[in-house]
């Protein structure tokens, strides 16, 4: 047999499931929160959905060392954006960002999925899935991750109705409500909790919502907290005040984070 | 045993006792030297106009371009050594592609104009590993007119590398009196075509040649069309189409 | 032109620029060593520790690790301390490669000391400790030249709640009530959580201990890289303490009528 040279890997999987589904007015994106190495559950808890922005929201699923890494660097170039630009950056930007930060590190890539999630300039809700080297799109829904197989074919059935006559002399929503999509991002997740090894232990939904959505609904739910913002002006402040900071991009997102228990087995 | 007065405007990194940059002054001198050029912001767009000296018949004046493209939304007008404009819009312009490329939007007009007056501050420092230096202070002073979420807006910059915002604005040679005509007859609602009127107007004042479409150029940059130079025919259309202007004193009987 | 802003008027050698007052991003790296090429990074590691194990408790964390450093399969060094005590108020505990793990105890020694120096009353935590430590681990395998180690950082943190996290090889980190690297993430990781976990209260310094003492006790009996020979530390508000090496009281009696062990030849 010829000689084999040992080569250092510097690579592993940790397991774990992202998901993102963009409504009319808001966008969900959601993570499980078990981090595992093969058949070791390394963490029970060990977050894979981080808020960007006031209207941004970044899950990441792969190799958890470059998956934080890539977060962190993510942050700070919006930090050096904001600075510079005297705006927080817009949704849009922040796609086209990672990106390039993904393809700079073409031939040594970060061995991570990311979903992005959010509220676009003109209000509507956005998902922006990505490849590792940085290939991404708009869409509608995304589920990226260990259990990939199993809730992407779901939400295609449940979202985008594939499979499915719609309804004798109807037509299939374009949009579902907040409520709808909820449910469904929680029967995703028990699901590929039941499926799947390396999905489990805890599950973390963010949610954002555009400037005119009302949140009475949502804050009724069981486990939702609503998350202050840098930039957060929504709810009490004058119309003048909200006009000048609508000018500078500075508009009246609300964010929440919704945390269930997923099984731990 | 003191250095007199004189010997600090040698080095261009030495303040005097007073505390000035005498060679950075010296360049903003070079400015009052140069062509007019005008800036007008109107809640439509912005005008950006130039005085171009045609000192000889013989001289093409379609070679003489003082008024040049950013971005699609970005234009710049210049006066004082516009050759030195063309390292500050060079370099503009380049930035203004990285934003886009970067962050699949177009830049800022602020942010833009923050990027050249960074690169008016370097002289007197040795460019990255280049060996070649800045040795002084850009002699040009730039109007740039731009459009972003924020709306139309108009900036100028001088060598020190100070920008100001302005709703309208006047630099080179005749800056004095077209600055204080301007500030009489510039309001906030102006029209787009009130504002190429005044602009016109403020020029032909401040020139010592006729006005007509040779020896002028303008540009504006409008939310529809972004930046545009106008044509010899659409300069004429304009210039036909001023309103008569009631000659001196006559407003005050 | 260079276009970049980032990369003007900078000092020729990037290695020298003691501020670091340029975006990371847009920094050029430095040049490739001359004789790089001659260089040769660590592929496997050569003396080796075993698991490290660590559980968060009511007064702070506890971890323990034997004093074996195995080259291969022999038990090459059979008193060496794998627990360092960072400052006053972390310990370290390391598998893997015992010269790795020796080069970052310096590493962190010298830090403290420059800490120290400073005299400023600022003193490094575990949360500091751990975050310096993934930056090391993590730059170190971007270089494709990894400190072959896995490393359980525990401690008291400056509000008073303890710390308990892990670091390794890859830059992978992740914090939790009990940790167990190796053999012992097979071995002992059950039998912690089941202490830990399942526990409605935190647990005493009593049954924290004894609980550590049964994990290095299976760990002797089951990991064949193992010594009968650990110590424990605990990292409580009244600082850092390292036990000197126990021996677990074990039984071998069953052993005898094992073929392969006793006195038997077939």
């Amino acid at each position: 047999m010829p000689h084999q040279e040992r080569r250092f890997n510097p690579y592993t999987e940790n397991g774990g499931t992202i998901l993102a589904i963009a409504g009319e007015d808001f966008t969900v994106i959601a993570g499980d929160t078990r981090q595992s190495e093969g058949y070791n559950i390394q963490t029970r808890y060990a977050p894979k959905v981080f808020r960007l922005t006031d209207k941004a929201v970044l899950a990441v699923n792969g190799f958890a060392a470059d998956g934080n890494m890539f977060v962190q660097k993510v942050q700070q170039r919006l930090e050096w954006y904001a600075h510079a630009h005297n705006k927080p950056m817009p949704l849009k930007a922040i796609a086209r960002l990672i990106q390039t930060m993904l393809y700079a590190k073409r031939f040594f890539p970060y061995y991570v999925y990311n979903i992005l999630g959010g509220i676009e300039e003109d209000g509507s809700g956005a998902v922006y899935s990505f490849d590792p080297v940085g290939s991404y799109e708009r869409e509608a829904c995304r589920a990226a991750g260990a259990a990939q197989s199993l809730v992407q074919p779901f939400l295609d059935n449940q979202i985008y109705f594939k499979n499915q006559l719609p309804p004798p002399g109807g037509a299939h929503p374009r949009h579902l409500p907040l409520n709808d999509v909820l449910s469904l991002v929680i029967d995703s997740f028990t699901g590929a909790t039941e499926r799947h090894i390396e999905v489990g232990d805890g599950l973390e939904i963010y949610i954002v919502l555009a400037p005119n959505k009302s949140s009475v609904e949502l804050e009724r739910l069981p486990g939702v907290k609503r998350i202050q913002g840098t930039f957060d002006i929504a709810g009490d402040a004058s119309p003048d005040v909200t006009a000048a900071a609508a000018a500078v991009g500075v508009t009246g997102e609300k964010m929440f984070v919704m945390r269930r228990e997923l099984k731990k087995d | 045993m003191f250095l007199t007065r004189s010997e600090y405007d040698r080095g261009v990194n030495t303040f005097s006792p007073e505390g000035r940059l005498f060679q950075v002054e010296y360049a903003i001198e070079a400015i009052k030297l140069g062509s007019t050029t005008v800036g007008i912001r109107t809640p439509e767009g912005v005008i950006l106009g130039v005085e171009k000296r045609v000192p000889s018949p013989l001289l093409e004046s379609s070679s003489v371009e003082k008024i040049m493209e950013i971005d699609a939304h970005l234009g710049c007008a210049m006066s004082g050594l516009t050759a030195d404009a063309r390292t500050m819009i060079d370099h503009a312009r380049v930035t203004s592609q990285n934003h886009a490329f970067t962050y699949d939007e177009a830049i800022g007009v602020e942010s833009v104009t923050q990027a050249v007056c960074d690169l008016a501050l370097r002289f007197g420092e040795s460019m990255d590993n280049e060996s070649a230096m800045m040795s002084r202070p850009f002699g040009v002073a730039l109007l740039i007119a731009g459009i972003d979420e924020k709306g139309p807006q108009l900036y100028h910059t001088d060598p020190s590398g100070t920008y100001t915002r302005y709703e309208a604005k006047a630099i080179g040679s005749g800056s004095e009196a077209a600055q204080s005509d301007l500030q009489d007859k510039y309001h906030k609602q102006m029209t787009l075509t009130e504002a190429h009127h005044l602009t016109l107007r403020v020029l032909k004042q401040v020139m010592e040649e006729k006005l007509d479409h040779h020896n002028i150029q303008l540009a504006q940059v409008t939310k529809e069309k972004g930046f545009h130079i106008l044509t010899e025919e659409e300069l004429q259309g304009l210039i036909d189409s001023m309103p008569a202007v009631p000659a001196p004193g006559a407003a005050a009987a | 032109m260079d276009h970049h802003p980032t990369n003007w008027g900078r000092p020729r050698d990037d290695r020298v620029d003691p501020y670091g007052t340029f975006p990371i991003h847009a920094r050029p790296r430095p040049k490739e060593d001359a004789f790089g090429d001659a260089v040769k990074h660590t592929q496997q590691p050569i003396v080796t520790g075993s698991s490290v194990i660590g559980l968060k408790y009511k007064d702070g964390v506890m971890l323990a690790a034997d004093n074996l450093a195995s080259y291969g399969s022999l038990a090459r060094y059979k008193d060496v301390q794998r627990l360092h005590p960072v400052g006053t108020s972390t310990i370290l505990g390391a598998g893997g490669d015992m010269s790795d793990f020796q080069y970052i105890q310096h590493t962190l020694d010298s830090l403290i000391i420059e800490e120290f120096t400073y005299d400023d009353g600022n003193k490094l935590g575990p949360t500091e400790i751990y975050q310096y430590l993934s930056r090391i681990m993590y730059n170190r395998r971007s270089k494709m030249n990894p400190l072959w180690n896995s490393l359980v950082v525990g401690g008291i943190k400056s509000d008073g709640e303890s710390f308990l996290g892990y670091v390794d090889l890859l830059g992978t980190t992740y914090q939790s009530p009990t940790i167990a690297t190796g053999f012992g993430s097979y071995i002992a990781q059950p039998l912690l959580r089941n202490a830990v976990d399942e526990h409605p209260e935190p647990l005493t310094e009593e049954e924290a201990l004894s609980i550590i003492q049964k994990c290095m006790k299976t760990l002797f009996y089951r990991d064949a890289r193992s010594l009968n020979k650990y110590q424990v530390a605990k990292v409580t508000a009244e600082g850092v303490t390292i036990s000197d090496p126990i021996e677990a009281p074990t039984v071998w009696g069953f052993a005898e009528g094992i073929r392969g062990y006793g006195a038997q030849t077939q």
